[in-house]
């Protein structure tokens, strides 16, 4: 009786350690900040993402007509360039913060799905914030 | 009396009458005394009409615009239309508690007209008063809904525009409630039934309840994915969001629990299995809400913020623990000493509710699993679809299979003509899947096609032998009709088959494309050829709406459009969705010029066979109605079978 009871269990463990280390392994997405990928680059080459932080100011090109946006996005330390194809959502703009979905490619993140960050607490960044900052108010915001 | 006046009376009230009605049927337990239990019986109704005056006050608070309600203020506007207005207790968490608490107050009155012996009917009953009590105990202290506030504003901003967006949302949430609702009945019996060592009964007792429950939850999960299709403006259903997966896991374990039932209803086997699905289905319910509620889902840190996550976390606690310590202290009694057959009815349903708990584990663990990330290592990570949907393919098709063969096997042990059977369903299989491939379908899309016309077959194979039984026996074959049980979940099963289909489809070939047009111009796409002709605005009181005039060669006129709403700086789309037997076509407004309406960018998606998933959820609401039918005394007193 006790041995059937055991291999139940074994099964049972055995099946989520498949799980989590064969199917949630390959499967889980990081939020990053631009400075914590540039400190570790060749881990997240070609796998997907998802990298917050704040639009630069005068950075933003859209061309509607071939529908990309591009532009710069920035935690106050480290940049990275991001392509986007589509549209921007409504609440796009400079400064803001955004969520962007994605991988890397070429130095160049290519955006798949673009998330503006707001809340009805949301404030707006300011000058000299430190990529944790940036990082908090980014999680933080729905 | 003032509405805020008049609720906070009948919270209290009915927190008031729900804990002492606990404490009556406590004590007639205790006791085997008769007189508390009708005590207790007296205070069902009491507890359900100060539930009912207090939701009514929240809507009279709604509907006379009583700013001075913080619910009210939050959540209502002057300009909101009247079926808004009437579905906004809803919208927010206070008033989806209350609701919640109301419509647990008018099941305990519908569960306590049953008569059982004295000990089981004393502790359903207090099992659904502590339920009740905790939902009333939230509302009196930590999420009341008729707070004041000092200073009323003059007006509100308003329900979440996501909600006021599609009538379906005004359904959704109340058919959820019902279902998660409905599912504290046989839990209630379940404890009874462990408590006073009666362990056989309670699952036919509440076959009903739990036949409710199941339907109620299948056609709010259908509903919402509708919503989460017409209203999210991404083309999608389903998208393994925490929100989703938390009502989806009550929803497997039910059925788990559903069918398991099934098995100590005809055999009196599983007892220990039905214990431990009906108290892990319930308890899920309640951390479904403590996951969406408690604020996790952002982040770990966000759970200390507010008082509701860790109520609901600590009932959850308590709700497991005493259904499987329980289950635990009963176990040598309850332990199956039935045989039977891997190879039989018993052993298709058993492993078929393990394949629904098991994917209720997957669903389970991959939306915490980010939190366990989160709390240990400190990164910030998310589970991404593809997890779910690679294990969520081979676990549904794993169910699809046995639904198939299931109720085509005999109790106890398989017998040599059902092997007959089997052949050809395996032939259907191999030659749909053939077929499939051949017409140069994917591996996954043409499997889904061997499957849906297995099950088919199956289908049509019980429905000959059901029919032939009743002509060998002199009997008129739309006799088989009234086999409700049968008959009702062939349809459940046939639906169920028909949306594996066009889930399987509708995931594969998907076709999204996005252009910008200026006026005038024409864009071939999908077979389609659309013409933009301009861009046109219209103020509706509350929102202002801009919509794209689109020519369309096979549609006519569609108009995409985009909501701006005074409290959102975004606009909110609203797709134009044609459906069409074999695709549907989604059309949605991304972006216009704001100056002259000179150009639009339009966005286009086609998917194949999304009309089929509504046909589908229709169909399993139906096959559950037609199986719960009552039949009237005259018919059952005949017999199954009219001469």
């Amino acid at each position: 009786m006790r041995a059937k009871y055991l291999l139940g269990l074994a099964v049972i463990l055995g099946a989520l350690g498949y799980l989590i280390f064969g199917g949630l392994g390959q499967n889980l997405v990081y939020f990053l900040t631009p400075s914590e990928y540039l400190q570790d680059q060749a881990r997240y080459q070609n796998r997907p993402v998802r990298l917050g932080g704040l639009v630069k100011q005068g950075t933003v090109q859209y061309d509607k007509d071939r529908l990309e946006l591009r532009f710069v996005l920035t935690d106050g330390v480290a940049e990275v360039p991001v392509l986007h194809k589509g549209t921007p959502p409504g609440m796009f703009k400079e400064g803001q913060g955004v969520v962007v979905e994605g991988r890397f490619q070429d130095g160049v993140f290519q955006g798949t799905n673009l998330l503006v960050k707001h809340s009805e607490t949301y404030q707006a960044p300011k000058a000299g914030w430190t990529p944790e900052e940036v990082r908090k108010l980014i999680e933080e915001a729905k | 009396m003032t509405p805020a006046l008049l609720g906070h009376l009948g919270v209290s009230l009915a927190l008031a009458f729900s804990l002492l009605g606990l404490a009556l049927a406590l004590l007639a337990y205790g006791q085997g005394d008769g007189r508390f239990l009708q005590g207790a019986r007296r205070l069902v109704l009491p507890a359900f009409l100060a539930a009912l005056a207090a939701f009514l006050a929240l809507e009279w608070a709604l509907l006379t615009h009583d700013f001075s309600l913080a619910y009210v203020a939050r959540n209502h506007s002057l300009q909101d239309p009247l079926w808004v207005t009437l579905v906004t207790p809803w919208a927010a968490l206070e008033g989806s508690i209350l609701l919640w608490g109301l419509l647990q107050t008018l099941y305990t009155l519908l569960a306590s007209r049953r008569g059982l012996d004295p000990w089981r009917a004393s502790l359903v009953l207090a099992v659904l008063f502590g339920v009740q009590a905790f939902f009333f105990g939230v509302m009196a202290t930590i999420a009341s809904p008729f707070a004041t506030l000092p200073n009323p504003p003059q007006d509100g901003v308003g329900p979440n525009p996501l909600l006021q967006n599609h009538w379906m949302m005004a359904v959704h949430p109340v058919l959820m409630y019902l279902g998660f609702v409905g599912l504290s009945v046989p839990f209630a019996y379940a404890i009874a039934a462990m408590a006073t060592r009666r362990y056989q009964t309670w699952v036919e007792e509440t076959r009903w309840w739990t036949l409710v429950a199941w339907g109620f939850l299948t056609a709010g999960k259908v509903a919402g994915m509708w919503w989460s299709y017409e209203v999210l403006g991404w083309g999608g259903y389903w998208a393994w969001d925490p929100v989703e997966n938390a009502s989806f896991v009550p929803w497997l374990l039910a059925t788990a629990f559903l069918h398991t039932a099934l098995v100590q209803k005809t055999r009196g086997a599983f007892k220990a299995w039905n214990f431990a699905f009906i108290t892990l289905a319930f308890a899920a319910t309640v951390l479904g809400t403590f996951l969406t509620r408690s604020g996790v889902i952002q982040s770990v840190h966000a759970f200390a913020e507010g008082p509701v996550g860790p109520a609901f976390l600590g009932f959850f606690l308590l709700a497991t623990s005493l259904g499987l310590g329980l289950l635990s202290r009963v176990s040598r009694e309850v332990r199956d000493v039935v045989f039977f057959h891997p190879f039989s009815r018993e052993g298709a349903l058993l492993l078929g509710a393990f394949f629904f708990a098991g994917w209720a584990l997957v669903v389970v663990l991959g939306t915490f699993y980010p939190l366990l990330v989160e709390a240990f290592a400190g990164a910030k990570v998310s589970v991404g679809a593809p997890f779910f949907n690679q294990l969520s393919a081979p676990i549904g098709a794993g169910i699809l299979l046995l639904m198939g063969v299931g109720p085509l096997l005999p109790w106890r042990r398989p017998r040599a003509e059902v092997f007959r059977n089997l052949y050809l369903l395996l032939g259907v299989l191999l030659l749909g899947t053939l077929g499939g491939l051949l017409w140069g379908y994917t591996v996954g899309a043409s499997l889904a096609v061997g499957l849906f016309l297995y099950n088919v077959a199956a289908i049509l194979l019980l429905v000959r032998e059901g029919v032939l039984a009743r002509v060998a026996a002199g009997l008129s074959p739309w006799g088989f009709l009234e086999n409700q049980r049968r008959v009702g979940s062939l349809v459940v099963h046939f639906a169920v088959a028909l949306m594996g289909l066009a889930i399987a489809f509708s995931q594969t070939y998907r076709l999204e494309s996005e252009k910008t047009l200026y006026r005038g111009q024409s864009w071939e796409v999908a077979g389609l050829r659309l013409t933009f002709q301009g861009v046109r605005a219209l103020d509706e009181g509350r929102r202002f709406a801009v919509e794209a005039l689109v020519q369309t060669n096979r549609f006519g006129e569609v108009r995409p459009r985009l909501h701006f709403y005074p409290q959102m700086n975004a606009p909110l789309p609203a797709p134009k969705v044609v459906y069409t037997p074999g695709n549907d076509y989604y059309f949605l407004l991304m972006d216009f010029d704001r100056e002259k309406g000179e150009w639009a960018s339009l966005r286009l998606i086609v998917t194949p066979l999304v009309f089929w998933m509504w046909v589908a959820g229709g169909l399993m609401a139906l096959g559950t109605l037609y199986i719960l039918w009552p039949v009237s005394r005259r018919e059952e007193a005949r017999g199954v079978s009219p001469a």
